[in-house]
């Protein structure tokens, strides 16, 4: 206690004793422990309860998919008589293959491989922090690529487009990981570099683009001579299946979703009323019905709307259905970005004298996009989900391999172990997607 | 002055830039066009259509809907046999998808509020055991999870003989050919309960609009709750009671290989439910949660610093203000199962789309008639379900001033 000694002169110093150190029970695991586990008896009861149902789930799992579980077998006889309780992983081992590249021939399966390698060492600048030109890359990633990876997929004869644009793709290609290996190596672009060598550096700056486009074109030459006569084996389209369809339909999917989304929404909000109510239609239509009604309406329905001469096959019908279903989804997410972005902005560029486009592609759009990125991803979470439906009309994508394997005389009635199997793949590609998407939110901070 | 010549020279060019420059002109113009486009791929469409059926030597029109489907149903609540028509068969797909979907909404839902308390608890356990349900469900797709509880859980069920007895009470068996329940058998004068049923939902929707007002004018509450339900189980049961219990149940009983008596949900019914349920319920709780983290901490301390019990500032306070945010998004997952309902195809529970976009299509030929018709069914699902929304959000629209 501090107290004041009238007789002294001095005064007493205040000083408080040494607080005591919190109770053990606040602080620490144990506090952790009480505070959010054991904080009333109905909490503990609770907590005791779940902690339980979590430890049979889990001994469960284990004791079916890891401890009794078969690796090797013939068949599923086998795997019933070694072990009648335990996971058949054999089966998943054995149809493996065709879970993920369905019935492609096994000599060809490399170009699947190529094709998505290749994928991915494209978008791989995307990610590149400090990287000039990824907006060039993106689009030629989305404009030039699928046309490589449709004649890797698909082989054959190519007609004198395809040609150009499959030489074009690798030339592109090229010139992305020139540009990406010069600008990280010596911070300088390849257009800066290319106009250095050529001496195009105290020219006028509209004539910069002309060396470029010679080295381009030196490029594709080359690609010509190397790739002329190469040419790989057709694969018709029904030996495509398992993941490698999936990813190839929620592919194309995404891919045509989002522009086809944002012209649908921009129609929906335009002042015109045809314009207006043609969007408005389309997008409830697609919206107010089932997307397997879609797909039977692709199959059943498109041959009768085109002519007799224009045969597509069922794969190219399920990709139109599910797009045009995918962009009616898109629509009203793209919607809900555009009604968020404050109305200031659009007067502001209105008054600035910007046309629609440019107020729209500068000013709006990235905004509106930006805040619906979590939207956007959802969406495309749903669309690879969806992309299952295609089982039921007959296409094996992953979801229909898994359902073949437990058809498959050696392996019949293999349901649960494929099923899972499925599910665990689905489940990192959808989880991933979403996790991405949140750290995406929280880098460009867009909470709304 | 070379600026006086130019405009001069350019005289007629502007008149017509003017035109051009319009933006009514130009909004016209646009709209032509795309007016044009629509029209052209229309018509293009139909003229394709026509001459591909005339080709086939296919008849188009509605003439099918009075002929004999002649194939069986698997499952149906209204009775159906192969003699009726083609109109009939879409009424038989039109209910079943109604009931799996009806009863999937109101078990959804109830699952879905739990769910979204539970991500809330603050039981580190419990929420984090919901967040993972919900990101497992949510992450893999419906289609595959129906798969899962048609193949891997209902279809390898015990026998009827080995039956699993549910209720523990030998009345409800569950086993590979589906559940069996007993089923209700009312007699003759079952109608006067049936009528006290309705006479109590009425009497309990007028004492609550009572009670609503004497609140509102002398602020006393009445325990509405208690009082309803007292009505509404009490009056039926009396005069059920008085009228000599005129309702008997038929009981499954094992015959042979089977069971005989009382009713039946086959497992590809059980199995769709299931999952659509288990499916739906974690979009649900999401937006459960989201709803309650809406309504800001404020009004939490408001009400607790008026003098409000805590079961009150929920009921009161922030329950009607979460459900300004709750229901919207619930009404639109409510569409969702309807629509997803259809996925019943995949197991061939016979749903709209299964018996009447697959079977009849098939046994028909009428493609356009026939899709149509299930568009137009699903059409008006959801536009009565958004235009309940609709007037549901102009009700509850906060009234800024």
């Amino acid at each position: 206690m501090a107290s004041v000694d009238s007789s002294s002169a001095d005064v007493i110093v205040f000083s408080p004793k040494a607080s005591k150190p919190p109770p053990a029970t606040t602080v620490g695991v144990l506090g952790w422990f009480r505070e959010n586990l054991f904080y009333s008896w109905f909490s503990t009861a609770l907590t005791f309860a779940s902690a339980y149902l979590i430890y049979i789930t889990l001994a469960g799992l284990y004791q079916w998919g890891i401890a009794d579980a078969v690796w090797d077998a013939e068949s599923r006889r086998q795997c019933l008589d070694t072990s009648p309780h335990g996971a058949c992983w054999a089966g998943i081992v054995t149809w493996f293959n065709a879970i993920i590249y369905g019935r492609f021939p096994d000599a060809e399966q490399w170009r699947i491989n190529l094709g998505f390698i290749i994928l991915f060492l494209w978008m791989a600048p995307l990610w590149f922090p400090r990287l000039k030109g990824k907006v060039g890359v993106g689009i030629t990633l989305v404009l030039v690529y699928p046309f490589l990876a449709a004649y890797l997929f698909a082989g054959g004869e190519r007609g004198w487009f395809m040609q150009f644009m499959v030489i074009f793709a690798i030339t592109t290609f090229i010139n992305t990981w020139l540009h990406i290996a010069l600008s990280l190596i010596t911070g300088r672009t390849l257009k800066e570099w290319i106009v250095g060598l050529t001496g195009f550096a105290d020219k006028h700056e509209r004539l910069h683009k002309y060396p470029n486009l010679g080295f381009t074109a030196i490029i594709f030459a080359i690609v010509f001579f190397i790739l002329n006569d190469w040419s790989l084996l057709a694969v018709n389209t029904n030996l495509w299946g398992g993941l490698f369809l999936t990813l190839v339909i929620a592919g194309v999917a995404i891919v045509t979703a989002l522009p086809g989304g944002i012209v649908l929404a921009l129609g929906r909000r335009s002042h015109m009323p045809v314009v207006r109510i043609s969007s408005i239609a389309f997008i409830e239509l697609f919206r107010s019905v089932p997307l397997i009604t879609v797909l039977f309406m692709a199959v059943t329905m498109m041959p009768l709307f085109l002519p007799p001469d224009v045969q597509l096959n069922k794969l190219v019908q399920v990709i139109i259905g599910v797009c045009l279903f995918a962009a009616a989804y898109m629509a009203e997410v793209v919607r809900g970005g555009l009604q968020a972005v404050p109305n200031g902005q659009y007067e502001a560029a209105k008054a600035m004298g910007l046309t629609y486009w440019k107020s729209m592609n500068l000013i709006i759009l990235p905004q509106a996009l930006k805040l619906m990125i979590p939207n956007i991803v959802g969406n495309f979470i749903g669309l690879l989900k969806d992309t299952t439906l295609v089982s039921i009309i007959g296409l094996y994508d992953m979801l229909g391999m898994l359902k073949a394997t437990g058809q498959n005389p050696i392996w019949i009635g293999l349901h649960t172990e494929p099923l899972m199997f499925g599910a665990m793949v689905y489940f990192i590609l959808c989880f991933a997607m979403s996790q991405y998407s949140q750290s995406l939110e929280r880098k460009l901070k867009t909470t709304l | 002055m070379a600026a006086v010549i130019e405009r001069k020279s350019g005289g007629s060019r502007s008149a017509f830039a003017k035109v051009v420059n319009d933006e009514r002109n130009r909004s016209i113009f646009y709209q032509i066009l795309v007016f044009g486009f629509i029209g052209w791929v229309i018509w293009y469409l139909f003229t394709n259509t026509s001459a591909n059926l005339e080709a086939r030597g296919m008849s188009s029109g509605f003439d099918f809907l009075g002929s004999t489907a002649g194939f069986s149903i698997a499952w149906s609540i209204i009775p159906y046999s192969p003699t009726d028509t083609y109109g009939y068969v879409y009424l038989v797909g039109i209910v079943n998808t109604l009931l799996v979907s009806l009863l999937a909404i109101a078990l959804t839902t109830v699952l879905g509020f739990v769910i979204g308390v539970l991500r809330l608890s603050h039981n580190w356990l419990i929420s984090t055991m919901a967040a993972w349900y919900v990101e497992i469900v949510r992450n893999t797709p419906l289609l595959l999870q129906i798969l899962f509880w048609y193949l891997a859980v209902f279809s390898v069920l015990p026998r009827p003989k080995q039956s699993i007895d549910v209720a523990g009470l030998g009345i409800v068996q569950l086993n590979n050919r589906g559940l069996y329940f007993p089923e209700p058998q009312p007699g003759d004068l079952f109608w006067i309960t049936m009528i006290a049923i309705v006479v109590a939902v009425v009497a309990v929707y007028f004492l609550a609009i009572w009670a609503k007002r004497r609140q509102l004018s002398t602020g006393e509450r009445f325990p509405v709750f208690w009082t309803s339900l007292g009505i509404l189980v009490g009056l039926p049961l009396v005069v059920y009671l008085l009228t000599g219990s005129p309702l008997t149940w038929s009981i499954p009983e094992l015959k042979g290989f089977n069971f005989q008596g009382g009713t039946v949900l086959p497992p590809s019914f059980l199995a769709l439910f299931i999952a659509l349920v288990i499916y739906h319920a974690s979009y649900i709780g999401e937006n459960v949660r989201a709803g309650i983290l809406s309504v800001s901490h404020g009004q939490t301390e408001a009400s607790s610093s008026l003098g409000l019990k805590p079961g009150w500032t929920l009921r009161l306070i922030i329950i009607p203000q979460a459900m300004r945010a709750i229901m919207p998004p619930l009404i639109s997952t409510w569409m969702t199962v309807v629509k997803n309902s259809s996925l019943a195809i995949a197991i061939g529970y016979p749903d709209l789309v299964s018996v009447y976009m697959q079977t009849s299509l098939n046994q028909s030929g009428h493609a356009i008639e026939i899709v149509a018709m299930v568009m137009l069914f699903y059409s008006t699902v959801s536009l009565t379900i958004s235009g309940a929304l609709n007037y549901y959000n102009e009700r509850v629209q906060l009234k800024e001033r």
